[in-house]
């Protein structure tokens, strides 16, 4: 036997550089008094002494960021279920927000920042390779568990791989809520195996360097001299009236600097969670006490919690004034609709496509005439953004400073914000300053101007310092986002030919205290020649404002529709892709559905559902996505005069990557090696660059690339000429070729003595479908297009549903980097699948209080769950799109939940209707109850 | 305020002047977040570590992490169900933290108990808001007023290993006896506010034993368990002769379910043997309303756990 008698005293082990020091002597057989209110605490720190004082409250993670100034680890979640805060303890890997601080005493720890310090580690090379990440907030996390887990693994098994099952036993203690788990599977497997023992060449993701070292600073790792710490003060009542508000008992206690008034002037509170005010202290525990001192009464009322109360007769109104205050979730205009009680719709703009002759056809084949009909309820759910780095604003508006505000933000919408600031404030643009050189994810929930920011300026302006306000994980899924859920009431209906006889489509977006439902858009956009009735409603009631989240209105959209057109072709027993063949004129989903036909998986499905407990399916769904753009786009080119180039624009890299896209189009076109390229980005002070939303940053910014590179090679071509003499010029890699051969872009630039261009986003004949682009956003008149396809495993006894393998055509023009674009499409079905399995935000029935408000509650797909992923990428066509690239962030998402739903379909013989597919709702289904 | 005892003694002592036990701290610690006030506690995770045997028993110290359990040759040979068990838990990060004693000792996981914004009957409030509100994941056998499941898979598996409890001040209870039967819908075990967990003792399991643990969970990992279970058995001659099973994440207790062991018993195992058997738990099933689809899971579940047992190499 391995093992013998013995006590394990596992804090024997202590770290080289940490003098051996004696438990600490109890005071245990006094009174209270008489034990210490704080502990010392030894501990050696990436193999360097510290000695430092614990409370018993405080953390590891605390003592690490806060004491130590160490900020690689980052807090994802506070209840060690994201892995974002890991640590190795004597060489283990722990979740250092849930260890207490005065544990560390005696012992050593690793943090990321003690990883690679003398050359990357082979799983950071890995990463980088491999590109297994993206925002980059989950990282450390990862890289310290990898790197424990590859060098355990290679002193016992030197030269072999581990299974992809090892790497995700030992990974299961993180999330990466960007969806790079494949990649980062891959990276850790290969690592181990051996393969990145060298130096590799400059990553794809031009910022991953600093991310797997744990060197990039995000809002939440800011701190400046004397920055104070703001916290919320939130209602726990969904809907109520504050009688009183007294923050006077808060601003006596000490260490407390500030307060500022959130709550509107008629006190009406309408979602648990609503911000009343924000307090500044010097630390979170007087932050703390301070909310806990604050004076609040309240006038509770009944709330309206969830779409089937708010719209029963006589519920509560959201809304019985001020209902310009409703946020709008849309990522467009809001457009005009009646509003009673709490419907509001059908919104003004809808209904125009013959809706009278489509009801008089899905009536006819009601009454039984020719043809076959599909009538469905489709109910989608509340999903969450829970971006890693929960939202935050670090404020600094010093009056000396001649007034100038600067805000770090995590924002995925530099420009946007500098703008709003200056205008809400009435600053001069330039006085305004937002930074966001790394963002931890925004998934459409970091586009606006927020209310946390406000908070942490004013609380800035009031007490002269700078402001730290970042929400906590709780907060994060209460306040900071969420996709609405959507009833969808469809009619399909086909003639005796197959063709598309009428369709009617309701929506009610479940958006909480928001309005701006724009989800029957897709059923217009998709299968276009019909006789269509499309209406979209809003149902507000009394729970957290919805707001934009990667393809607003779409998966739902395609949910009900892919699942109603599958179900036709099933009643007419058609195959499903010769259906959508013969209804869909779109020339890329035309090329995709030859590619999906081809697939073995498609070809050989089987044709009936399975009898067994297992069971077996295969499902597809299509989808489409305007390409959008921000015509305002500018990029600013730098030559100097060594020869080394600078891309510069505000925009804001939130894991997307357009920093390396930038860069992989730029070296293409130049021929240079990477280490000439400097790219800034996330600093409103450069030239104007796009908000990542809509999937438009692609398409925007490379065009203006390359009108900078346009001009800049332009001049130097007259330079060359008119300057040097000469003859024959003509661009090339490396430089301008000419009659004498070629003169390098180094010494074009030295002779010229460098130069700045600015690049503009111009419209390429009529591309854009509105005339003017009041939201800085148009869209083009082209669409993306995608087929996506997606086999499961159902146990049919326990309702578990697995995701076995997922191919995923896409049809968005020319792919800039390909290692960049497979990484976000990945991202996006992993986060689609999670959306439809798992995620789920739930509200108490009676208060509206949010129960998933943690990362235990809100289940998000973990690495152990996520299946292989084909990408294909269709490049042909989108000839009028300037450079022919167009984002995928949403097309790649919004077909999943339909293509799961119809691979359920086919392997249960049922429709499920509702997400999410968990083991009670699958189980219901499988029963037939 | 920090007391580091350096007895079962002192720790006892610390415990009696108002002071709360900490182990790990990967339960404590969530709860603590939002503590605006001075909180006292006894660092009692270093003191009882010990993993070895005495004579026929397995001994696990209170504070031995659950890693070092679930790697041990010896217990994975021995009790390999209860190694099993312990792997499967959590998270590896969570796992070489949490103590074998804090795992049995941990608060629910209820959403409505671990929000500040709730106080629920656990919280001394005057309801479980569980029962009229979201309670999807909760018991399917209420056994009274607290309707969260218990979270403890360690002591599911020491349940059917028919483990004992060692506490001090001197006191020794079976493992039935250290959960109760959720009458106290304040406590998710029974020891006193002045009792410490020194250790488990595990009796050796008979020769021939197969046992097997499954874990039903919506994610593949890093997930609490929807319904949990572990199975031993002992098939001499064709015929069941010794029957263990224990149940989690369906009662407000880990479960023995006696009844499903005794009609197990005589019988030549077999998968028909296994789902009838299993079927016998329905007698204590009392889902609540939205629990009714976990009654099915939990048969399921102790089927496929007996067919796994039957399966493992003894």
């Amino acid at each position: 036997m391995a093992w013998s008698r013995r006590d394990v005293l596992r804090s024997a082990a202590i770290g080289a550089a940490v003098a051996p020091t004696a438990p600490q002597v109890a005071q245990a057989s006094g009174p209270f008094g008489a034990a210490p209110e704080s502990v010392p605490v030894t501990v050696s720190v990436n193999g360097t002494a510290h000695s430092t004082m614990a409370r018993a409250e405080d953390t590891a993670l605390e003592l690490i960021r806060e004491g130590l100034g160490l900020r690689g680890a980052k807090e994802g979640c506070g209840q060690g279920a994201c892995g974002a805060c890991a640590i190795l303890l004597d060489g283990t890997p722990v979740a250092s927000c849930l260890l207490p601080a005065a544990a560390l005493d005696g012992r050593a720890i690793t943090t990321v920042e003690g990883i690679g310090q003398n050359g990357l580690h082979p799983v950071q090379r890995a990463l980088l390779a491999t590109d297994g990440l993206q925002c980059g907030y989950c990282t450390p996390g990862f890289v310290v568990e990898g790197a424990a887990f590859v060098d355990r693994w290679r002193a016992a098994h030197p030269g072999e791989a581990p299974s992809d099952d090892l790497v995700d036993e030992a990974l299961c203690g993180h999330i990466c809520r960007c969806g790079a788990a494949l990649q980062i599977r891959n990276a850790v497997r290969r690592a181990a195996a051996g393969e990145f023992d060298a130096e590799g060449p400059p990553p794809a993701r031009w910022d991953g360097p600093e991310k797997v070292r744990g060197a990039a600073t995000y809002t939440a790792d800011v701190a400046l001299p004397g920055q104070l710490f703001a916290r919320m003060l939130r209602s726990p009542h969904a809907h109520a009236t504050v009688t009183r508000l007294d923050a006077g008992p808060a601003l006596a206690l000490p260490g407390v600097r500030g307060f500022v008034r959130l709550l509107g002037p008629s006190g009406l509170v309408r979602f648990a969670g609503q911000e009343l005010g924000a307090i500044a202290a010097v630390d979170r525990k007087a932050a703390e006490r301070a909310l806990a001192a604050i004076v609040v009464e309240y006038d509770v009322h009944t709330p309206a919690v969830g779409l089937d109360a708010a719209r029963l007769p006589g519920a509560p109104v959201v809304f019985p004034e001020d209902r310009a205050s409703a946020g709008n979730h849309s990522e467009g205009p809001l457009l005009k609709a009646r509003w009673e009680a709490n419907l509001r719709g059908p919104v003004q703009g809808d209904a125009l496509l013959r809706p009278g002759s489509a009801g008089r056809a899905i009536d006819a084949l009601r009454a039984g005439g020719p043809g076959a009909l599909v009538e469905q309820t489709y109910r989608t759910h509340v999903q969450c953004h829970s971006t890693l780095e929960p939202h935050g604003a670090v404020a600094h508006w010093p009056a000396a400073a001649d007034g100038e505000l600067t805000v770090y933000l995590s924002t995925q919408n530099v420009s946007g914000m500098a703008d709003d600031l200056a205008e809400r404030y009435g600053l001069p643009r330039e006085k305004v300053r937002v930074l966001a050189p790394y963002v931890g994810g925004g998934f459409g929930a970091k586009a606006a101007l927020r209310v946390e920011t406000l908070a942490a300026i004013d609380l800035s302006r009031q007490c002269q310092a700078p402001v730290r306000l970042v929400l906590d994980r709780a907060e994060a899924l209460t306040v900071g986002g969420n996709r609405p859920g959507v009833e969808v009431k469809l009619a399909l209906g086909a003639d005796d030919a197959g063709e598309l006889a009428g369709l009617q489509f309701t929506a009610l977006g479940d958006a909480g205290a928001a309005v701006g439902s724009a989800v029957s858009i897709f059923a217009r956009l998709i299968y276009p020649s019909a006789h269509k009735e499309l209406l979209d409603y809003d149902v507000v009631s009394h729970a957290p404002p919805s707001t934009p989240f990667r393809g607003p209105g779409g998966p739902a959209a395609f949910f009900a529709l892919e699942s109603a057109v599958d179900d036709l072709a099933r009643r007419r027993g058609e195959d499903p892709i010769d259906l959508r063949r013969r209804w869909d004129d779109n020339p890329i989903r035309r090329r995709l559905y030859d590619w999906a036909a081809a697939l073995p998986v498609w070809a050989q499905r089987p044709a009936e559902a399975g009898t067994g407990r297992l069971r077996r399916g295969v499902g597809l769904a299509i989808a489409g996505w305007p390409v959008f753009v921000q015509p305002n786009t500018r990029i600013s080119l730098q030559g100097h005069a060594d020869g080394r180039f600078t891309l510069s624009t505000a925009t804001q890299d939130i894991g997307n990557g357009v920093g390396g896209a930038l860069a992989a189009d730029f070296l293409d076109r130049m021929g240079i090696p990477a280490d000439r390229l400097t790219i800034e980005l996330g600093d409103s002070r450069l030239v104007t660059g796009p908000q990542a939303g809509g999937s438009r940053v692609t398409a925007s910014v490379i065009p203006a690339l390359h009108d900078a590179i346009d001009q800049m090679i332009a001049e130097l071509t007259e330079h060359a000429t008119t300057q040097r003499g000469l003859l024959d010029v003509t661009p090339a890699k490396g430089g301008l070729k000419h009659g004498g051969g070629l003169c390098p872009w180094a010494e074009l630039l030295a002779s010229l003595g460098g130069g700045t261009w600015v690049g503009r986003r111009r419209e390429q004949g009529r591309e854009y479908f509105f005339p003017v682009d009041a939201m800085n956003i148009n869209a083009s008149r082209h669409l993306a297009g995608a087929v996506n396809l997606v086999s499961v495993e159902v146990d049919t006894a326990t309702g578990r549903v697995r995701p076995l393998e997922v191919w995923v055509g896409l049809g968005a023009g020319r792919i800039v980097s390909p290692t960049l674009a497979r990484s976000q499409v990945e991202g996006a079905v992993l986060q689609g699948l999670s959306y439809a399995l798992y995620e789920e935000r739930r509200l108490d029935p009676s208060t509206g209080r949010n129960l998933s408000a943690n990362l235990e509650d809100y289940r998000i797909l973990g690495i152990s769950d996520a299946p292989p992923v084909t990408v294909h990428f269709d490049e042909e066509g989108m000839d009028k799109v300037p450079t022919r690239a167009a984002g995928l962030a949403e097309l790649a998402t919004v077909g999943l939940p339909a293509a799961l739903g119809n691979a359920l379909r086919q392997a249960l013989g049922r429709r499920i209707p509702r997400t999410p597919f968990s083991l009670a709702r699958v189980r219901a289904a499988v029963v037939g109850s | 305020m920090i007391i580091r005892p350096q007895s079962a003694e002192q720790a006892v002592t610390a415990l009696q002047t108002g002071a709360q036990a900490r182990a790990g701290g990967t339960d404590l610690m969530e709860r603590l977040r939002h503590s605006r006030d001075p909180i006292a506690l006894v660092e009692v995770g270093r003191l009882h570590t010990r993993l070895g045997l005495e004579g026929e028993e397995l001994v696990l110290g209170a504070g031995l992490p659950i890693a070092t359990l679930a790697a041990d040759e010896g217990v994975r040979g021995g009790w390999p169900a209860l190694a099993a068990a312990a792997r499967g838990l959590a998270t590896p990060q969570i796992r070489a933290v949490a103590t074998v004693g804090g795992n049995l000792l941990q608060e629910v996981r209820c959403p409505y108990f671990r929000s500040p914004l709730f106080r629920c009957l656990h919280k001394r409030g005057e309801a479980c808001l569980a029962r009229v509100g979201d309670h999807e994941n909760h018991v399917c056998i209420d056994q009274g007023p607290c309707a969260a499941p218990h979270p403890s898979t360690l002591g599911m598996a020491l349940l059917a290993y028919e483990a004992t409890a060692i506490c001090a001040p001197r006191r020794s209870l079976p493992l039935e006896q250290l959960f109760g039967d959720g009458e106290n819908p304040r406590r998710t075990h029974r020891l006193g506010p002045e009792e410490l967990l020194v250790e488990l003792r595990v009796p050796r399991p008979p020769p021939g034993e197969g046992a097997a643990t499954l874990r039903l969970a919506q994610r593949a990992r890093a997930e609490w368990p929807t319904v949990e279970a572990l199975a031993r058995l002992v098939v001499e001659g064709g015929h069941i002769t010794f029957a263990r099973l224990a149940v989690g994440g369906v009662a407000n207790t880990p479960l023995r379910l006696p009844e499903v062991e005794a009609a197990l018993l005589g019988k030549e195992p077999g998968r028909a043997v296994f789902e009838e058997a299993a079927l016998r738990v329905k007698g204590r099933c009392r889902p609540l309303p939205g629990t009714v689809y976990k009654v099915d899971l939990l048969i399921t579940t102790l089927a496929d756990t007996l067919q796994a047992a039957s399966e493992a190499r003894p």
